[in-house]
């Protein structure tokens, strides 16, 4: 500002003037290029939440929507922003005088009433046929409870004989379905009020505590297609994710013969035998892992109630057949093989999503990190010194303290679950 | 000028932020000590300038209060009530909760009595007028405080009466006293004589009556039903009686209805004498119900029989931690009749083992639901 103070050369002032050019040119700039990469993004096929690409009935049924109701309010939008333009143009105030005016024009209103009402109309009519059509569950083919906790969500499975499921099977972070089917989701919470969305297959629908509300599903093909929580749950939100796997009837049922498999404990002396001890006296006050024996024999039950606000921490039985882990935050594969199963083509996937995790496919890196101090990758109420208000209980898992060694040993057992 | 009363406002008011600093710096800025510190020095403050802009709420001049204070007022029992008041509230902490709040009451009323009356004293040198500025100013909380403490006796007496006698005695004693108060207020509305001395002795002769036979049943005790009702919970889980007879105390006047449809997992019916279960969203009956564990989940009766039914849940046994003994865990509905449904809500935080499934039944009829918290 020191040119406040003293007459400008003409240099100066040249220079000033092109430093402001200078600055509305960026500013322009960025504005432009900030709105070429929200169209450019719009235009992008590798969006696993893309509302635009459905990938079942279900998801069919709102895209049909969308693609009315869509280019309708388009047109509105344009015709209001081009008359509000035009408007604001045509009456900028430049020193003419003010025109005469009058109280109202009843056939403007009467039509400006009319036309709202026939397009609220036409919408209001497609979309409760949709709403109808969506809602409907008679001809439900395999139902799945769905519980969502701070922040993950569990699948368990009812015995159903139809899909071969003759024992309950319980999992979390990725929901399994067989393609073709309609399958009926039972959301409830343990806690707070939840959203479960897997855009491809259908539209979002509240999991809340006491209530038990219903979402159909049902996949074309054999994918693998992402979701969110779209209900703010607290500090992880953010973090809880859920994806959702359609298999060939043929994979899906080997899925539920491997998830029904009796649990096989690790041979005796070796590094995942002694992971199965670190796991019995660390992990088992939460995480579950069925058929898992005590070293007197008895079952060895876990105790989330006594230890997690929502009373339930994820299942961890047949863990290796799932790709994620931490409310599907983290991946179990490493790059190149989650890359592998993502990538396949639909007549490919079962294969390789039933391959589960393998030693040389395992992200190490992340799991290690997990075991070794949870609450620093993901946000969640777990220092021990601020559970009051939690009448002492965790959200989310605490840092363990485990060693490197017993990291070692849960790695080589965790790899065994399968 | 800066009234006496606005003067102590104004300290409070500075001793609060000096507090509500020290504490800020010293222990935590945003903690609840602070909120409330600076909570109360905002109160100071604003009762500070009322009482300024009041002046005290004097009425009279300094001349005036010279005048008023240099006559002495009648002497006062409410500082009796007042240190009566403390000596409960001491008494209450020692024992029960009942005689604290008491003694609390006590003690409010009777520093409100004892601050007006002190304030009545001081606001003229006429006697009178004070008189009448004590009553212009507690009146209107006098009288309904002392009609619902008289209401709270009679109601706490009467009850005692009715809950000493038997079912049958307690509406006809209700129905002949209410019966004699009316036709006494319909003579003393009526009747001239009546009005009076005569009014007061009947009065104080109903009370008397009223305390002596209350005292005398609260003595007594209530009937034994009651006793044996209040000695072991019977709606507890833990005293159900969950049998195929009716239960005296359980079954006592159940609500069949369900207005909770949307939170209902299932629903178990019994119908021809025979158990089966219906589950959301399966196309067939179920012979297995699976519910999330640690979760509050709602399970709906729906007896189609004639018989009255309960739905009973079995889940385990389990070592009782006072006593150490292993007993059966399970809860039931109450009796539920033809056509009428009942809902059961079930946490179950550990699932069942291999030896010891979970299942529902329904006593009195064949079959079995089971129960899967996987």
């Amino acid at each position: 500002m020191s040119h406040l103070g003293s007459p400008l050369s003409s240099e100066k002032a040249m220079d000033i003037v092109n430093n402001v050019k200078s600055s509305s040119h960026r500013i322009r700039n960025s504005i432009a290029s900030i709105i070429g990469i929200v169209v450019l993004a719009g235009c992008a096929t590798n969006a696993p939440q893309d509302t635009w690409q459905p990938r079942g009935d279900n998801a069919q049924v709102i895209n049909n929507l969308q693609w009315i109701i869509f280019p309708m309010a388009g047109v509105v939008g344009v015709l209001v922003f081009a008359f509000a333009a035009y408007t604001f143009w045509k009456f900028t105030d430049r020193g003419q005088p003010i025109p005469s005016q009058s109280h109202g024009k009843p056939i403007v209103e009467i039509i400006l009433t009319i036309i709202p009402a026939l397009i609220l109309t036409v919408v209001g009519v497609f979309t409760f046929r949709g709403i109808f059509e969506l809602s409907n569950t008679e001809d439900t083919q395999m139902v799945i409870n769905v519980t969502g906790q701070q922040w993950w969500w569990e699948y368990d499975y009812p015995a159903q004989a139809e899909q071969g499921i003759t024992q309950p099977i319980i999992t979390s972070g990725q929901l399994v379905i067989p393609v073709g089917t309609k399958v009926l989701l039972r959301e409830t919470s343990r806690d707070v009020i939840h959203s479960y969305w897997i855009p491809a297959l259908n539209g979002k629908k509240d999991a809340v505590p006491g209530r038990i509300n219903l979402l159909r599903l049902q996949a074309d093909k054999p994918g693998l297609f992402a979701g969110q929580c779209t209900e703010f749950c607290g500090l992880s939100h953010a973090n809880m994710r859920m994806e959702a796997i359609a298999l060939s009837k043929e994979d899906f049922a080997k899925w539920v013969a491997n998830q029904q498999k009796a649990y096989t404990s690790p041979a005796d002396g070796t590094l995942a035998k002694e992971g199965e001890g670190v796991f019995l006296n660390q992990c088992i006050r939460c995480h579950q892992v069925n058929g898992l024996k005590k070293a007197d024999g008895t079952p060895a039950i876990a105790a989330p109630d006594e230890n997690v606000y929502s009373g339930a921490a994820p299942n961890l039985s047949h863990l290796m057949t799932r790709n994620t882990f931490a409310g599907a935050k983290f991946d179990l594969l490493n790059k190149s093989c989650r890359k592998d199963v993502w990538g396949a083509k639909p007549d490919a996937i079962g294969e390789k999503y039933l391959a589960g995790v393998s030693e040389s496919c395992l992200n190490a890196t992340a799991l290690r990190a997990w075991l070794r101090n949870a609450p620093a990758m993901k946000p969640m109420y777990a220092d021990p010194t601020k559970l009051v208000k939690s009448g002492g209980k965790y959200r989310g898992m605490p840092n363990l303290g485990l060693t490197e060694t017993d990291i070692d040993k849960l790695v080589a057992y965790l790899l065994t679950l399968k | 000028m800066i009234t006496p009363g606005s003067k102590y406002f104004f300290g409070l008011t500075g001793l609060s932020l000096i507090a509500a600093i020290l504490y800020m710096v010293l222990v935590n800025p945003s903690d609840l000590g602070a909120v409330a510190l600076l909570g109360l020095a905002a109160s100071g403050a604003l009762i500070g300038a009322m009482a300024l802009f009041t002046r005290d709420g004097d009425v009279y001049t300094d001349e005036e209060a010279v005048a008023a204070n240099a006559v002495a007022g009648p002497p006062s029992f409410w500082p009796i009530v007042f240190a009566l008041g403390a000596a409960i509230v001491l008494t209450g902490l020692a024992t029960v909760s009942v005689v604290f709040i008491l003694g609390v009451a006590v003690l409010i009323g009777g520093g409100v009595e004892w601050a007006i009356h002190n304030w009545a004293d001081g606001a003229s040198s006429d006697r009178e007028f004070n008189e009448f500025a004590r009553a212009r100013a507690i009146s209107a909380i006098e009288f309904p405080g002392l009609a619902a403490v008289g209401l709270g006796v009679i109601a706490f007496f009467f009850s005692r009466v009715v809950l000493a006698v038997s079912k049958e005695a307690g509406p006809i004693i209700f129905i002949v006293v209410a019966t004699v108060i009316l036709v006494v207020g319909v003579l003393i509305a009526t009747k001239p004589f009546m009005k009076g001395a005569v009014t007061v002795v009947v009065s104080v002769l109903a009370v008397v009556a009223l305390a002596g036979a209350g005292t005398f049943a609260a003595l007594s005790g209530e009937r034994h039903e009651l006793a044996v009702a209040a000695e072991e919970d019977h709606y507890d889980a833990a005293h159900r009686e969950c049998g195929e007879e009716e239960s005296a105390h359980y079954d006592h006047l159940a609500n069949n209805t369900v207005s909770l449809r949307s939170a209902v997992t299932a629903t178990i019916f019994v119908k021809d004498g025979k158990v089966y279960a219906e589950a959301i969203g399966m196309p067939t009956k179920v012979d297995t119900i699976t519910i999330p564990r640690s979760n509050a989940t709602s399970v709906m009766f729906r007896n189609l029989d004639e018989e009255q039914h309960r739905l009973v849940v079995h889940l385990g046994s389990a070592k009782v931690a006072s006593t150490g003994v292993v007993e059966k865990v399970g809860t039931c509905t109450q009796l539920t009749g033809k056509n009428q449904e009942q809902v059961m809500t079930l946490t179950i935080p550990k699932p069942a083992t291999a030896t010891e499934p979970f299942s529902f039944t329904v006593p009195g009829a064949t079959g079995e639901i089971k129960l899967v918290v996987p």
